[in-house]
């Protein structure tokens, strides 16, 4: 494949022919043709596993292709190294930053060629360089503020300022709306849209496909290492490249099953804590998924966290079926029958140290016990037997579940509560970076679970999923709810109209 | 013919897996060095020294595994084990308490120095590196006021009995050592309390939200620890049959060298106390060894800080190892057709989590 259609008089910045790379047992890039134009936000489209990472790597100088080229700028070119690709102009960004916390913005921009006279830096001219690279791209950042401070928008921001100072040809952002709320994606979109103007190439990569149409002049998708499509934006649907993806139709993506009852299971009254709720009342069926919908920082979570007594309570009273309890603790919220998926598995979900077994009976291990002794034959039969019961894949019985996939790591932590007597659910954007195919197996498991009778809190920042899963969806502002909505009641842009507050984002 | 070759080697790799093997093979190596270079290693006499000198540093080392598979580290234990010995001294010879009543004492005294370590390292958020680092002068400083620097000498032949009695033949150090490790190595695998352990040392936060009393586990690892060294400052007493302010200097890094060449990793979570066996005999042998070969005192105290310094890097660098090799060899996930290119992000999110951890350890 490759671009046929318009005929550009200087050749493209980068061209790919026939790219492949082959890893011990999978052949991730399979003969892909691509070019790369200065001034085209182009997106790259595609599973876990489809190719997208090994792609960015070859232009990025990690990998080396086994057969095909690289032309820049019309000259074949081999880049060797990251430094090679550094020289060629090519910026790789990451969901985590190459930026110094405890450093200013200006500090961040200069570093490494702080401007001066010999060992004298003129701190003058950085703040002067620093501010003429934020100017750029039209952002309100204080160049005096250490990057600790700033948002993760912002800190982006700073990211790509730092790249553009440096006479960056080709940026690279993989997934970097991922720890975004919608205001701040918009807001991204912006400087994208405005870099790529000012003349540089743009490869985006991103599973919130949405956002990518939005942005994006140019998408392509590729499936198992195989370049399927490469058109301008506005010629595909995201239905059309969701079934590009994965061969499947759109609908099946949400395939929400009402299981809702009539009793209530949770009802919350008047809740405030004090990481920010304020006031809030809801109540949760046995069977029902309410959503929580809010732009990042809204207060979602922290609803989550003061249910699950990570946060203090300090007015309002929960019930469960009818009974108060007191949530102090996560111990006393767990003996309630209130279960938590946070937001970050890794580092709040995921025992590395243990094998799956041990990382899913960590939560109710009284269950085990015979006298003082733990039953471990029993530990392995409910492990094997959650494993089949949610598909888990992998070798999830031993060795460290570090080495699982997304969506398999998601799977262990949803195991760990089905093992425990939970009642209420409670899940933190639970398809946060993990693949399509694994996304839609959570959505059923959602269903399979709110069918069992559990009463469901549903976080997620992808508002189509929590409209399409969710029975009713609380929109979440400055801590309180301020509208609860039914099923259909809700479009998409109502729904970030509500949250970002009733003003209509430009 | 065939068939039996591939259970044996199935059973090999089972066993290879095992992570005490490591620990074992590198003990062996160093008493195989030193049989090879000195005939007086193997001689009985000095087997059965080096066996009981071991028996000491075994058991604080039990306390400083439990500690560092909670991810924490205590420094104190030598100088509790100094202040044990003198306040044991001075129980039996000048208060004249009877000795079951002493050892019964000194063992809630060490249950209580580790609660005071284990309380402030967690509920008061002062960093357990940190807070031993001053206990450790704290509690040697106790033993110097307690006998105003002179030792405590000739105290008791029946406490002196505590160490070298025999049981059908077995001296009693053995017998210690081998009910301790067992009790230990039981409580870490077939109980709640000895999980919890590990998941804290794990991962915190995750513990936290699996509804796991992250500050009482530690706190608990600190209070075993204060036992293992009380029960160490106990028998040191009884072998010496004196008690000085002096004694076990610079125990608290050979209980923690054990522990790490045993494969306990610095960064919590992982090891076992079978391992720490291993590791306490290693570093009495090569002990052993240095003084069977008339090197110096200051050599044996250079090789010792060498030993840990390596023992520390080869639990840093193993990290990495075991990622490139698991990349190297696609182990992990089932390497197959659809299965995910193994440039899943994996280097970046390795190297991102072993420097915050190392950040949350100091």
């Amino acid at each position: 494949m490759g671009v046929h259609g318009q005929h550009v008089p200087e050749p493209p910045l980068w061209q790919l022919r026939d790219v492949s790379k082959a890893f011990p047992g999978v052949q991730a890039l399979d003969a892909v043709s691509l070019d790369l134009h200065l001034g085209e936000v182009h997106a790259l489209v595609g599973e876990n596993g489809s190719g997208k990472s090994t792609l960015v790597k070859c232009l990025a100088g990690v990998h080396q292709p086994d057969t095909g080229t690289l032309s820049h700028r019309g000259k074949a070119v081999r880049v060797k190294d990251p430094l090679a690709a550094r020289s060629y102009g090519v910026a790789t960004f990451h969901q985590e930053f190459s930026l110094v916390p405890s450093l200013t913005v200006m500090e961040n921009i200069c570093l490494g060629r702080l401007p001066g006279r010999g060992p004298i830096v003129s701190w003058a001219q950085a703040r002067r360089h620093a501010q003429d690279s934020l100017a750029a791209l039209e952002v309100q950042v204080d160049p005096d503020r250490t990057v600790s401070s700033l948002s993760v928008a912002e800190q982006q921001f700073v990211e790509i300022a730092k790249a553009l100072s440096q006479e960056m040809s080709l940026l690279i952002l993989d997934e970097p709306t991922a720890a975004l709320g919608p205001y701040e994606v918009e807001r991204l979109h912006e400087v994208i849209r405005r870099i790529a103007q000012q003349g540089r190439a743009i490869l985006y990569i991103s599973h919130r496909l949405d956002e990518v149409m939005e942005v994006a002049d140019r998408v392509s998708v590729l499936k198992d290492g195989r370049l399927v499509e490469s058109r301008p934006s506005e010629e595909l649907s995201v239905a059309e490249v969701v079934r590009l993806m994965v061969g499947s139709d759109f609908e099946e993506h949400y395939p929400h099953r009402p299981a809702a009852g009539d009793e209530p299971r949770l009802e919350v009254r008047g809740l405030s804590s004090e990481g920010g709720v304020a006031d809030v009342s809801f109540t949760v069926r046995r069977g029902e998924v309410l959503g929580l919908g809010g732009i990042a920082g809204a207060g979602r979570t922290e609803i989550a966290r003061a249910l699950f007594g990570i946060d203090q309570v300090t007015a309002g009273e929960v019930r469960i079926d009818g009974e108060r309890v007191e949530l102090m603790s996560p111990a006393r919220a767990i003996d309630a029958g209130v279960a938590l998926v946070p937001e970050d598995r890794k580092a709040h979900g995921l025992f590395f140290n243990f094998a799956g077994p041990e990382n899913m009976t960590i939560a109710d291990l009284a269950k085990l016990l015979t006298g003082p002794v733990l039953r471990l034959s029993a530990e392995r039969r409910s492990a094997r037997e959650l494993a089949r019961k949610l598909r888990i894949v992998g070798r999830v019985m031993d060795g460290s579940v570090q080495f699982l996939s997304g969506g398999n790591q998601q799977k262990v932590v949803l195991a760990r509560w089905l093992f425990t007597h939970v009642r209420v659910l409670i899940l933190d954007e639970p398809t946060h970076g993990i693949d399509v195919q694994a996304k839609v197996e959570v959505y059923h498991l959602i269903n399979e679970l709110s069918e069992a009778g559990l009463a469901i809190l549903l976080i997620s920042s992808d508002f189509p999923v929590l409209l399409a899963m969710s029975d009713r969806v609380a929109v979440v502002r400055d801590g309180r709810i301020v509208h609860i909505a039914g099923r259909g009641e809700l479009t998409e842009h109502g729904l970030v109209e509500m949250a970002a507050g009733g003003v209509v984002v430009a | 013919m065939n068939k039996t070759a591939e259970i044996t080697q199935a059973g090999l790799t089972r066993l290879i897996r095992q992570k005490w093997v490591g620990p074992l093979i590198i003990m062996l190596l160093v008493a195989g060095l030193m049989a090879m270079t000195t005939d007086r290693f193997l001689q009985p006499r000095n087997l059965a020294n080096v066996s009981l000198q071991m028996a000491i540093v075994a058991i604080v080392a039990i306390g400083a595994t439990f500690v560092i598979l909670s991810a924490q580290i205590d420094l104190s234990s030598g100088s509790l084990v100094a202040l044990t010995t003198v306040l044991t001294a001075g129980l039996v010879k000048e208060m004249g308490v009877p000795v079951p009543l002493a050892i019964l004492l000194m063992l809630v005294m060490g249950a209580a120095a580790g609660a005071f370590n284990g309380f402030f390292a967690s509920y008061g958020r002062i960093p357990p590196f940190i807070f031993t680092l001053g206990t450790l002068s704290i509690f040697r400083g106790f033993a110097f006021l307690y006998t105003g620097g002179t030792p405590i000498f000739s105290v008791s032949p029946t406490l002196n009995n505590v160490f070298y009695a025999q049981l059908l033949g077995i001296p009693a150090p053995f017998i210690y050592v081998l009910l301790l490790y067992s009790g230990a190595a039981f409580y870490l695998r077939y109980t709640e309390g000895g999980r919890q352990i590990y998941a804290v040392g794990g991962n915190q936060d995750a513990a936290r939200l699996s509804g796991i009393n992250v500050n009482w586990v530690r706190t608990k690892a600190f209070i075993i620890a204060g036992l293992a060294g009380a029960i160490g400052g106990v028998l040191m007493t009884a072998r010496l049959d004196s008690g000085s302010p002096n004694y076990a200097q610079g125990m608290e890094l050979m209980a923690i060298a054990a522990a790490v060449i045993g494969g306990a990793s610095l960064f919590g979570g992982q090891g076992s106390v079978l391992g720490t066996l291993f590791g306490a005999m290693t570093i009495v042998i090569v002990q052993n060894g240095l003084n069977l070969h008339g090197v110096p005192a200051a050599w044996q105290q250079i090789s010792l800080g060498a030993i840990i310094a390596a023992a520390v890097g080869v639990d840093m660098w193993r990290r990495e190892l075991s990622g490139s090799a698991r990349r190297l060899f696609g182990g992990g996930s089932p390497a197959g057709p659809g299965a995910p290119p193994p440039d899943r992000d994996d280097t970046r999110q390795r190297v991102d989590t072993s420097t915050d951890r190392v950040g949350a350890q100091e």
